[in-house]
């Protein structure tokens, strides 16, 4: 009779005590929006494997991760209060930099820019700038693919009108009819597609890398506001450790198949042997090799995107984009 | 009624950026997001020559767009008026074809024609069509009987005279709405432009796009309201002369 007087309050102080617990740790997860600057597939594994195997939960975090899309600026999310991260390529960044976007570079996703040109082996051979001359190549007008194939043609004292160019639009009839010889494409995504289906024709490609000729002009990076920066280190901390960890997993091939899955969940269309070349080709491109941290920040190439987009009358004055790195995140 | 037109635009236009300038300052949005006026008037005093050349541009392949699917819609419509088997195969078929989104269709128009003015001319002319021929077969299948039973019961009618009553009765309709077709029409071609044309305001806006330029993209969309109010005037204007000749006209021959 005694314990049985002793056992209720008791059962009901255990029962406060674990509600209460419960609603610390709710109380501790926080919710952020992250937007990327491209539709889910292979080149943003690590943003998917963040999400789908618990690496923002570890962190106590709560992550809308949404697709990006031409239309859809990151940026401009961050500023209208839609999302607290984004990707956002250099360009971006530099251009809302010039306009008095507050903005800060948190990590950069790709070190080598997969912005590159595929061509056929039987029609060309680039070893030097100079082997571009007359060549037909396609372009995107206002693209970044643009500015690049300008700084380049430049360098080897070239223009564009000592190149035969097309404008690029979303279909690749013109290559592959070879009424082109040089087509822009993201090396990790369309290039992975476009390499297969030439194989299977029997034809070679390689890909034209701009930065094998010195032209280091950045891709994608994480960015955040600089308000949400100044207010909520702590918050970008835990997100960004758990981001580059995801990253870390993402691209290591131990974990491919645990990657692939998870892509697959959100990129339904694509098959899975060309997730496989996609996911070795990003790979490459996001760690190149095992010594370079996932999200380093090239501040050499960043100040060379910006100098580039200076020159191309792009941006009207300087915006010291390195100022807006934030280097202490990556080692 | 030009005139009309154009200030109605220049109203609406400055309403709309009214707003947007006061999101931007309760907001305190950079340049990047909205652009301050001194951006958009700088912005506007550097484009505003090519992008008129470029509204040009646009506008001749919507002209000659707009004049296809006017030709089209009266073509079906006549077609379709019977409501016999034919009459319902032409009008199904006509609306079948207007279900497929555009962007669904364009890779295959871009693969057969290129990405040059046929592209552009065959979209624009696409959506501008079916609003069209809805009107144009809703007139041509009404029969306007009290006429059209004087005709018949004397064994005189034939079917370009029952075409003829049906649209005289309804020159009004049809000339509103080939004028508000001109505003589809710019739109279809402006969507060819912008999906995969190497010309024209369309493509224009596209790389103002990629270079987040909004301040470019406003004044894109002021040249193209107003040489699309300058055109609808001039449309309507036509449209008010023609039914006044062509009514007294066909007035006396009907009577």
């Amino acid at each position: 009779m005694k314990h049985a007087n002793i056992l209720g309050p008791l059962l009901v102080m255990i029962a406060c005590i674990c509600i209460a617990g419960l609603s610390d740790s709710r109380a501790e997860q926080i919710s952020l929006n992250y937007r990327l600057k491209w539709l889910f597939n292979t080149s943003v594994a690590g943003d998917i494997l963040a999400q789908e195997k618990g690496y923002f939960a570890a962190a106590g975090l709560v992550v809308t991760v949404k697709e990006g899309s031409p239309e859809k600026d990151a940026i401009k999310e961050l500023e209208l209060g839609y999302a607290d991260f984004g990707v956002a390529s250099a360009d971006q960044v530099i251009r809302a930099l010039e306009k008095g976007a507050d903005v800060v570079v948190l990590a950069q996703i790709f070190q080598t820019n997969p912005m590159q040109w595929i061509y056929r082996d039987s029609q060309i051979q680039i070893t030097r700038l100079s082997d571009l001359q007359g060549c037909r190549m396609g372009i995107t007008y206002g693209g970044n693919d643009e500015t690049i194939m300008k700084t380049l043609l430049a360098k080897a004292g070239l223009t564009l009108r000592d190149v035969q160019v097309t404008g690029v639009r979303f279909d690749f009839t013109p290559f592959l009819r070879k009424q082109v010889t040089l087509w822009p494409v993201y090396r990790n995504s369309q290039g992975v597609i476009l390499a297969g289906q030439l194989a299977r024709e029997g034809e070679s490609v390689r890909f034209f890398n701009p930065a094998d000729f010195g032209v280091d002009f950045v891709a994608n990076s994480v960015v955040t506001s600089g308000k949400m920066a100044a207010d909520h280190p702590d918050q970008i901390e835990r997100f960004l450790s758990a981001l580059l960890k995801a990253w870390e997993a993402a691209m290591d091939p131990a974990n491919q198949d645990q990657v692939l899955a998870a892509v697959k969940k959100y990129d339904t269309g694509t098959q899975g042997d060309v997730q496989k070349a996609q996911l070795d080709a990003t790979r490459n491109l996001v760690k190149p090799r095992p010594d370079i941290a996932v999200g380093r920040i090239q501040q050499a190439a960043w100040a060379q995107t910006e100098a580039i987009m200076l020159e191309q009358g792009l941006i009207r004055q300087p915006v010291d984009v390195t100022s807006r790195l934030s280097m202490h995140h990556v080692k | 009624m030009l005139f009309r037109r154009i200030y109605q635009f220049m109203i609406v236009y400055a309403v709309f950026l009214a707003i947007l300038l006061a999101v931007k300052k309760g907001l305190s949005l950079s340049d990047y997001v909205i652009p301050g006026l001194p951006l958009i008037l700088e912005t506007a005093v550097q484009m505003s020559a090519g992008y008129l050349r470029d509204v040009m541009d646009t506008l001749s392949v919507t002209v000659l767009g707009q004049g296809i699917s006017i030709f089209m819609a009266f073509f079906v419509g006549i077609l379709g008026r019977k409501s016999s088997w034919a009459g319902s195969m032409i009008r199904v078929t006509a609306y079948n074809i207007q279900a497929y989104p555009i962007v669904a269709l364009a890779p295959i128009i871009f693969i057969l024609l290129g990405d040059g003015f046929l592209s552009r001319l065959l979209i624009a002319s696409m959506i501008c069509y079916f609003p069209l021929l809805l009107s144009v077969l809703g007139v041509m299948a009404a029969p306007v009987e009290n006429i059209e039973h004087f005709y018949i019961a004397t064994g005189r009618m034939r079917w370009q005279l029952e075409v003829k009553i049906r649209a005289f009765e309804n020159l009004s309709k049809l000339t509103t709405v080939i004028a508000g077709s001109a505003t589809l029409a710019m739109a279809g071609t402006i969507v060819a432009e912008f999906i995969a044309a190497n010309a024209g305001i369309g493509y224009s806006i596209r790389i103002a796009l990629y270079q987040s330029n909004l301040a470019a993209i406003l004044t894109a969309l002021f040249m193209i309201g107003i040489i699309i109010s300058i055109y609808q005037g001039i449309l309507e204007t036509l449209g008010e002369m023609v039914k006044a000749k062509w009514g007294s006209e066909n007035k006396e021959e009907l009577l």
